[in-house]
């Protein structure tokens, strides 16, 4: 879709730099994406992205379809690389890391896939399979103790031996967040974890990611269209539009932006560029 | 620099999936001879990838191959008696062609219907649902957690399924050339025309094929995109690039054959 106005440039935000120690006051980047450019053959989907996620908050990645929200997490997970550009995770430049050297990293890090991406065996070791790859030298009675208490935090208790074509969509979903977060990673990424769920259930969801947040002090990444039921658990926005970010701020600032596409997009008005 | 990916059919796709192909097929025989993690998971995957492959494959084979032994016998015994009419030299012709090459080159094409379609719509499906990306989100190598274990197996499994296939054909041969044509079994197991270079030949096709099975397949599956469309366009093309392959190495097996180990 073109836009029939110029898209202004974003709404004042963090400054957009490599990462580096930050300045004074300035809080700690968990993600620092800079001058990314991204292309799939013919179709440019970022061109000088700039992009800063403070450490310790929950940021909400918004936008219309396909304009890279769910790529920028795969960029963020290091599955993807950008074709020019730096991108900085956890006070770590990522993007030329070997797959090997990006697994470090990775054990930092856990991630909620729009598919749930649920392995063919049984719930318990979905949870648990986190745990047995990263070199903890955790004791078997000690992951399994992890997977107990993790399927109790997000009410599935006792769900070990289900397989995972047993649940719902919205118990899958639960699953996956639960072996997101079973390594208490410092960086969390979870790509439309309501999708496809009705009302209740995300909002049980998104509060399931605001107290996992709260609990670990880690830092979460949503990407989501339901603009309205991420905003409630937000410290931070982001919205993409054409290949950059077109606004940052607060929930309440994306409220009340007067950016057209801004405004639109998050009343979800018929009238406007979109 | 655009993150291309040449168009499906081009000669530029064909470069691309043999570089990929290639670079798996290094990284996967690196990992054979030294595999980074064991365990119990690894130790599961690899038996179930054994039953998959041997076991699960092997009343199709033996009902294949059944078929197969039976043709090859009647058409050699046919021909044979058309041209000389003497039908002294066809068992001992027919178990040598089937050691040397036919059980392996034969039988492992439908093996790679079988096996290579199923590795590729798996793999494939673990692709388009983000199961792969879960596994490196993970620390999990693809191709150690998924792709060493279904090589093992082909090599082993295949190898095993292949060798039985042929004794099966051997059996099927036997009795069509007794039954349609008179010709004595005991004919059919003279080795006079065998020796241990046919059988390692015959071994050795076994075992590559079901190698080049599993890579072909993997590197299909692994490069699937796009839902179940990818998926099943991932399936079809390990199946074509696997027996395409089967045809290649069988002509350069047999031809270094010819000089390693020659025939009698």
């Amino acid at each position: 879709m073109i836009l029939t106005e110029p898209v202004p440039p974003p709404d004042p935000g963090p400054p957009a730099s490599p990462a580096a120690s930050p300045a004074p006051g300035v809080a700690e980047a968990a993600v620092d994406l800079h001058a990314v450019s991204l292309a799939f053959g013919p179709k440019q989907v970022f061109r000088d992205l700039d992009l800063r996620l403070e450490a310790g908050r929950v940021h909400a990645l918004i936008g219309p379809p396909a304009v890279g929200k769910s790529t920028t997490l795969k960029l963020i997970a290091g599955l993807m690389r950008p074709d020019a550009g730096e991108v900085h995770v956890l006070g770590q430049r990522i993007d030329d890391l070997s797959e090997r050297a990006l697994g470090a990293v990775r054990e930092r890090m856990g991630m909620l896939f729009q598919n749930n991406a649920l392995f063919d065996v049984s719930v318990g070791e979905n949870v648990a399979f986190p745990l047995r790859r990263i070199d903890a030298g955790l004791t078997e009675a000690t992951i399994r103790a992890r997977v107990s208490e993790r399927l109790a935090k997000v009410a599935l208790a006792g769900f070990e031996e289900r397989q995972p074509a047993e649940l719902s969509g919205g118990q899958k979903k639960r699953v996956g967040l639960a072996r997101a977060t079973v390594a208490d990673a410092a960086l969390v990424l979870y790509d439309e974890p309501t999708a496809g769920l009705d009302p209740v259930t995300s909002q049980k969801i998104y509060d399931l990611v605001r107290g996992e947040q709260r609990a670990t002090e880690s830092t979460a990444v949503v990407v989501s269209s339901d603009v309205a039921g991420v905003l409630t658990i937000a410290d931070h926005v982001a919205m993409f539009y054409e290949g950059r970010v077109v606004f940052t701020g607060s929930p309440d600032e994306a409220r009340a932006s007067r950016v057209p596409v801004v405004h639109q997009f998050v009343h979800g008005t018929l009238e406007g560029p979109l | 620099m655009a993150t291309a990916f040449p168009s499906p059919g081009s000669l530029a796709a064909l470069r691309f999936q043999l570089r990929e192909l290639v670079k798996l097929t290094r990284r996967t025989l690196e990992m054979a001879v030294a595999p980074r993690r064991g365990g119990r998971a690894a130790r599961r995957a690899f038996a179930e990838q054994m039953h998959l492959v041997g076991n699960r494959s092997m009343p199709f084979m033996i009902v294949t191959m059944a078929f197969i032994g039976a043709i090859i016998s009647f058409q050699t015994a046919l021909q044979s008696q058309e041209i000389l009419p003497d039908l002294s030299q066809v068992g001992a012709t027919f178990t040598k062609l089937l050691v040397r090459d036919l059980a392996a080159s034969v039988g492992a094409l439908p093996l790679a219907t079988r096996v290579g379609a199923g590795i590729a719509a798996e793999l494939g499906s673990m692709v388009v649902t983000e199961q792969v990306d879960a596994l490196r989100m993970n620390n999990a190598d693809p191709v150690e957690t998924l792709v060493l274990p279904r090589f093992v197996a082909c090599v082993v499994m295949g190898t095993v399924v292949l060798v039985v296939g042929g004794f099966v054909a051997f059996g099927a041969g036997v009795l069509v050339g007794q039954v349609a044509f008179g010709i004595e079994a005991r004919t059919f197991a003279s080795t006079a025309l065998l020796n241990g270079g046919d059988v390692a030949l015959g071994l050795a096709k076994c075992a590559t094929y079901g190698g080049a099975i599993a890579l072909v397949s993997s590197e299909r599956g692994l490069s699937a995109f796009g839902g179940s469309e990818g998926v099943g366009r991932a399936t079809t093309e390990a199946v074509v690039g696997s027996c395409f392959t089967i045809i290649v190495l069988n002509v350069l097996l047999s031809t270094g054959g010819h000089f390693l180990l020659p025939a009698l």
